[in-house]
């Protein structure tokens, strides 16, 4: 789920970037440290959308560094335990498939996939029904439902089922 | 410098990230399944605290939300903030809660970024890391068993065998570009385009500084063993190397897809296993030119010749002897390793789905090697001369024991049923006593050929000459 929320950080700068461009550097280099960036309690940090106030720089003792508390505006990303979301199918195999909702993996095992579909490997690995009216391959696109996360320094990677009642395939690439 | 108009959080920290969460999400009164079977409202406490969380508090509320009991939902619970929009949708989870399995009953049988692939919990299982499919992804043993069991049983209905295949020095060689010696200049103007992978077989991968040369008649081995076997790739190599060649060895990704094993997937450094090959030890047949990487599969290895054609890679053994670049020649096509090894897999293949076809017990693939293995020297009496030092045993000695699993018997002493002498010098006892009766005088490599190659080779050209500087030294004529 995407969240616009307001987070503070305390942002070094070094005294070669001060004058005229100050606030703008400082901008830039809050940008360039949090976006793409990943934290527990908030999620994945997609784009900063605005500032909302810069503190007082505070001069650090024994070096010139300059703290100063930024507070900011900014999109965020984080799955939940019990969300149902979208997601593009990025490999198919016989323990699952893989897919990606944005910066966040996920993956499906098998025993979280219909009984009716079944693998088939080949060219294009796929789950198919027993009829074969849905298909479940690469770049299919898929809503299912997150039954675990857990965040890594970078990454987020999430278990997800499509066994439940409207979950499954979106939209299929061939059709 | 806000951008964006009201925003509907009103939070201006992230500390209150957390409690904005609680606010609207909190289902007030908490009550959660232990197990799919009990209906009864249990507290939540209990339950909650048994569930590891990833996230510290925020996640207490959505988790408990979606296991309301069906019976509460009933009765309309009370408390429930937002139940009523919800009602429908919890009882969808509950109805369907058998098919997300209760963290207490569950298996656990893998994990995903330690995270149970079945119920979600963070977990710790032991069993096997599957680094080549995604290197977050576990399974535990009886799950691997299982796969590996119905994965052969699937494979041997489709009369196909397992092939796993080593990359440098087997199908192809490498080099850095600056190991290059100057010699091998005129190799930059035989390069195949990187397009021309069917055909090609000296490529140039400037983003990775590397020239590589595929081995002879390397896209016909591969064609035509796709047909008997499933194949992996197994290197010792990175993964991103492993990919680049899988890519030159098979540009249309028939052979292989996320079949291909590098050093960082393996669980131990030096070793290579057998791990995540999803078929039965029983099935599994190894090409490599090393044999000390395979610990524990001995018997399914088939040594391979190393195929050495830049200066950098004889240099790395430490051999003085020229390169296949320097010497500007390369193996022969039908008479290379390839193309043996390429007949040695077809005979064990026939043996396996034909000959032993109506057998029921569990056929081992590593017998029928063996077997084929013993008829390259069969019928050879060997007596080694000068060979092995004056006090070692002679039975423990490698270049014995290759002899017999070829199939030939050995002896110490000569006798009337010897039939070949392998010595280094024509002078000893033994050699000249080979000489008078007209028996077989072969060098060592001899042996070593007929290991590589899988025939018995044609002894004349491993004939034991003289040490004396003469010109043409036949072997009949030198007499120390």
């Amino acid at each position: 789920m995407f969240f616009h929320i307001v987070l503070e950080r305390n942002m070094q700068l070094h005294p070669r970037h001060f004058g005229r461009n100050l606030r703008d550097n400082l901008v830039s280099k809050l940008m360039k440290d949090v976006e793409g960036t990943c934290s527990g309690k908030h999620g994945f940090v997609v784009a900063i959308t605005g500032i909302e106030n810069v503190g007082k720089g505070l001069i650090r003792d024994g070096t010139g560094f300059v703290t100063f508390p930024v507070k900011y505006q900014c999109v965020v990303f984080r799955p939940f335990k019990g969300e149902i979301l979208e997601a593009v199918v990025t490999m198919v195999n016989k323990m699952g498939f893989f897919a990606e909702a944005g910066p966040v993996q996920i993956f499906v095992s098998n025993h979280l996939i219909p009984d009716d579909m079944e693998f088939q490997s080949g060219d294009m690995p796929n789950y198919t029904t027993s009829d074969g009216s849905i298909k479940i391959q690469k770049d299919s696109e898929v809503r299912l439902k997150i039954i675990g996360t857990r965040v890594d320094a970078t990454e987020i990677f999430c278990i997800g089922t499509i066994k439940d009642d409207f979950l499954g395939v979106i939209n299929d690439p061939t059709a | 410098m806000s951008l964006v108009a009201d925003s509907p959080v009103s939070s201006s920290g992230s500390d209150d990230f957390a409690e904005f969460l609680d606010g609207h999400l909190d289902a007030g009164s908490e009550n959660e399944d232990d197990g799919e079977a009990k209906r009864e409202v249990a507290s939540s406490s209990s339950s909650s605290s048994s569930s590891e969380e990833e996230f510290e508090d925020d996640d207490q509320p959505v988790s408990k939300r979606t296991k309301i009991p069906e019976a509460e939902i009933v009765q309309n619970g009370d408390g429930l903030e937002g139940s009523a929009s919800h009602v429908i949708v919890k009882q969808n989870l509950e109805t369907s809660s058998s098919a997300s399995v209760s963290k207490n009953e569950c298996a656990h049988p893998g994990s995903f970024g330690k995270l149970c692939v079945r119920c979600g919990a963070q977990v710790e299982v032991a069993g096997v890391s599957f680094g080549n499919i995604h290197k977050e992804i576990l399974f535990g043993n009886a799950e691997v068993a299982r796969w590996r069991d119905t994965d052969t049983k699937s494979v041997l209905c489709r009369r196909k065998l397992y092939l796993v295949l080593d990359l440098d020095h087997t199908l192809l060689n490498s080099t850095h570009l600056k190991h290059m010696v100057p010699e091998e200049d005129y190799l930059n103007n035989q390069i195949d385009s990187i397009q021309d992978c069917q055909n090609g077989s000296l490529f140039r991968l400037s983003f990775m500084n590397m020239m590589t040369k595929l081995r002879p008649y390397v896209h016909t081995f591969l064609k035509e063993a796709s047909q008997m076997f499933e194949m992996y790739i197994y290197t010792m190599g990175d993964k991103a190397y492993a990919l680049e060649m899988a890519k030159l060895l098979d540009p249309r990704n028939e052979y292989f897809h996320a079949k291909v094993i590098s050093r960082n997937d393996g669980a131990q450094r030096h070793q290579k296993s057998l791990d995540m090959v999803l078929g039965d030890e029983s099935a599994v047949l190894i090409l490599d030119d090393t044999e000390h990487v395979w610990p524990s599969h001995r018997d399914n290895l088939i040594l391979m010749e190393r195929y050495h054609f830049f200066a950098s890679s004889c240099q790395q053994f430490g051999f003085g002897c020229h390169s296949l670049s320097q010497l500007k020649s390369d193996e022969s096509e039908p008479e290379g390793a390839l193309a043996a090894v390429l007949s040695v897999l077809r005979r064990v293949h026939h043996i396996f789905f034909n000959e032993l076809a109506g057998q029921t017990g569990r056929r081992d693939v590593r017998q029928v090697l063996n077997t084929v293995r013993k008829d390259v020297l069969k019928g050879c009496r060997i007596v080694f001369s000068r060979v092995f030092p004056s006090k070692f045993p002679a039975e423990s000695h490698p270049l014995w024991k290759m002899a017999v699993n070829l199939g030939a018997t050995c002896a110490t002493e000569v006798d009337p049923t010897v039939t070949h002498v392998v010595a280094m010098d024509p002078g000893t006892k033994k050699s000249r006593w080979a000489l008078e009766k007209d028996k077989f005088l072969v060098l060592p490599r001899w042996i070593d050929g007929a290991n590589y190659l899988w025939q018995r080779l044609p002894e004349e050209n491993f004939l034991v000459k003289s040490n004396e500087p003469k010109a043409e030294a036949k072997v009949k004529d030198s007499v120390v």
